[in-house]
């Protein structure tokens, strides 16, 4: 398996403070890899030592094969990067910025820029200046995508993009992939990349917690469920589901009868419980991985993650 | 595109399009593209000043009330501003124009375009995307200040082209090749002046250091100029100061010093050089 973007023990300390600490991180050729986190866990510091603005404390990092330093604006023209605080400034319109962009990055096809502009419906005459956030998050973007690097990274790529253009960009993301090209990419909602991603890698406080493909992520998640039992009160019915293995937090709607929980992990006990009884409502949520990914944050940091 | 193991993508899509196309200079001529504005108005800017100082010359100081107006100013202030000489047209032309007004210009638009070159666009956080792509940071050093030196060069020619028009009908009688040595001298002052900028922004990375860096090398020279002026004593000061350098030589009145021309130059390149190798050898800040 060749490998994107390798990284090795590796740690960036400004003073005594450790933004990065001893990272090991694999990114397979061809894949879709997401680094989750909260606000200053490390993401935006892996994403740019990767691209040589900043020089790692020790360990080492390899992209496409090379060192960043010694790769040099060879290897970034192979890269699209876009920056997770993102301010394009001048009053130059968005085209006349992107044909900038190209004459410092890879070639672009003939056609590129507008096929893009047109799929995240961004117009490309207005200046740059006056476009709003979710527009230069686009801009920013298309600058990414336009000359078909071999590897993308994306810092917070969905953030100020409305929930149509998410879909639109993560769609990009399938093709991107399909082409033999490479996404590393952060957020700190895993919502936003669980439909895409391969890996996930999450990250607290410039560590690796855990490194998992989205479906293992799925099975360890938790889910909330609702259930309607006929013949049982309140209190009977949450004294039978407290004995079930995983599950917790029930409550006992007044109204309905009906009793919310949530399951963390396996499921099956619980279904095996209540097929005793007469079943008369059953609901399992999609499990939520944003919860599984805070339970392991641990719930002190669970208020930084937004 | 490379002779490293090619990638799938590289087969795909990159095999496609085929070609790498450089294009020369692309940073170089972003940043003349993108102050083509600010050049204009510092050109109106240029033009107002000298079209309201260089045309009183023949009602004011060839006049003996001017000359009594100065007599009657204390010394020092005379030394100080270097107003010995009013009553010549190269005289006049240097103390209103290239020793005071176009000075002031010029340096304010070298303190800003060389603060604006790496640490204005690092501290607004435009630096790290196009440091992002295919350039390498001494590039970016080099190419922005040529395209400052290339500003203040259009500034300086615009000048000299102003003032060779005006100068028989404001009675300034100056030679064109010693105003364009006066240009030259002024170009190279300022030019020091923005490397200074430049390259304490390369360093630090911080607007506040680069603007006092290139202000303060600008005012200091004036300052000790305006000192060493007033003794003999003090004469051997002037050697520290580039505006001496500049203008001791009276361009105007004599012609280019070629020595200190080159002295000038010389020092604004290895400023600059200076800058591009600090700014590859820290990290660029979000």
């Amino acid at each position: 398996m060749t490998l994107a973007i390798e990284t090795s023990a590796l740690t960036k300390r400004y003073g005594s403070t450790t933004a990065l600490d001893g990272m090991d991180l694999a990114v397979p050729e061809g894949s879709i890899v997401g680094m989750i986190g909260p606000n200053g866990a490390g993401k935006t510091t892996t994403m740019r030592l990767l691209l040589d603005l900043i020089r790692p404390t020790s360990g080492t990092a390899r992209v496409l094969g090379e060192d960043p330093r010694s790769g040099g604006p060879t290897l970034r023209r192979r890269i699209g990067f876009l920056p997770g605080e993102l301010r394009l400034e001048g009053r130059v319109t968005g085209r006349a910025m992107l044909r900038h962009f190209e004459r410092i990055s890879g070639p672009v096809a003939p056609g590129r820029i507008d096929e893009l502009a047109d799929r995240f419906g961004l117009d490309l005459t207005r200046h740059v200046r006056k476009l709003s956030k979710g527009n230069k998050q686009k801009l920013g973007l298309v600058q990414a995508f336009m000359h078909s690097p071999p590897l993308l990274v994306l810092d917070e790529p969905t953030s100020g993009l409305d929930p149509l253009v998410q879909q639109e960009f993560l769609a990009m993301l399938r093709e991107v992939r399909a082409n033999g090209q490479t996404v590393f990419l952060s957020s700190h909602v895993l919502s936003e990349i669980e439909q895409v991603a391969d890996t996930v890698a999450i990250l607290r406080a410039g560590r690796i917690v855990t490194v998992s493909d989205v479906e293992s992520l799925r099975l360890t998640a938790v889910r909330r469920v609702r259930l309607g039992v006929r013949g049982m009160d309140a209190a009977q019915l949450v004294t039978a589901l407290a004995a079930v293995p995983h599950v917790s937090g029930i409550r006992v709607d007044a109204a309905t009868g009906r009793a919310h929980l949530t399951v963390d992990g396996d499921i099956d006990p619980l279904i095996k419980a209540i097929s005793h009884y007469e079943v008369t409502d059953l609901i399992a949520e999609e499990p939520d991985l944003e919860e599984s990914v805070l339970g392991l944050y641990g719930t002190q940091e669970a208020s930084h993650v937004d | 595109m490379s002779t490293e193991a090619p990638t799938r993508a590289a087969r795909g899509r990159g095999a496609a399009t085929g070609h790498t196309r450089t294009s020369p200079l692309p940073l170089f001529r972003r940043a003349l593209a993108d102050s083509w504005r600010s050049l204009i108005a510092w050109s109106i800017g240029i033009a107002a000043a000298i079209a309201l100082y260089l045309p009183l010359y023949p009602s004011l100081a060839a006049t003996s009330e001017m000359q009594s107006l100065i007599d009657s100013l204390p010394p020092e202030l005379i030394n100080a501003l270097g107003y010995y000489s009013l009553a010549t047209g190269a005289g006049y032309t240097q103390s209103t124009f290239y020793g005071l007004i176009g000075f002031l210009l010029f340096t304010i638009a070298a303190v800003s375009w060389g603060t604006a070159a790496v640490a204005g666009d690092e501290e607004s956080g435009s630096l790290e995307l196009t440091l992002a792509h295919g350039v390498s940071r001494g590039q970016l050093v080099l190419e922005r200040s040529a395209a400052i030196a290339v500003r203040l060069a259009w500034l300086g020619l615009w000048a000299s082209a102003l003032i060779i028009a005006i100068t028989d009908s404001a009675e300034l009688d100056l030679e064109p090749g010693n105003v364009l040595a006066a240009s030259a001298a002024l170009v190279g002052l300022t030019l020091v002046t923005a490397s200074v900028g430049v390259a304490v922004g390369a360093i630090t990375g911080r607007k506040l250091y680069s603007t006092a860096g290139a202000a303060g090398v600008a005012v200091l020279g004036y300052a000790i100029n305006a000192v060493a002026n007033q003794t003999p004593d003090l004469d051997w000061l002037h050697r520290f100061s580039p505006y001496d350098w500049a203008f001791g030589g009276l361009p105007l009145a004599e012609g280019a010093d070629p020595g200190a021309l080159l002295a000038l130059y010389g020092i604004a390149a290895a400023l600059i050089a200076v800058g591009a190798i600090a700014l590859g050898r820290r990290d660029v800040s979000p």
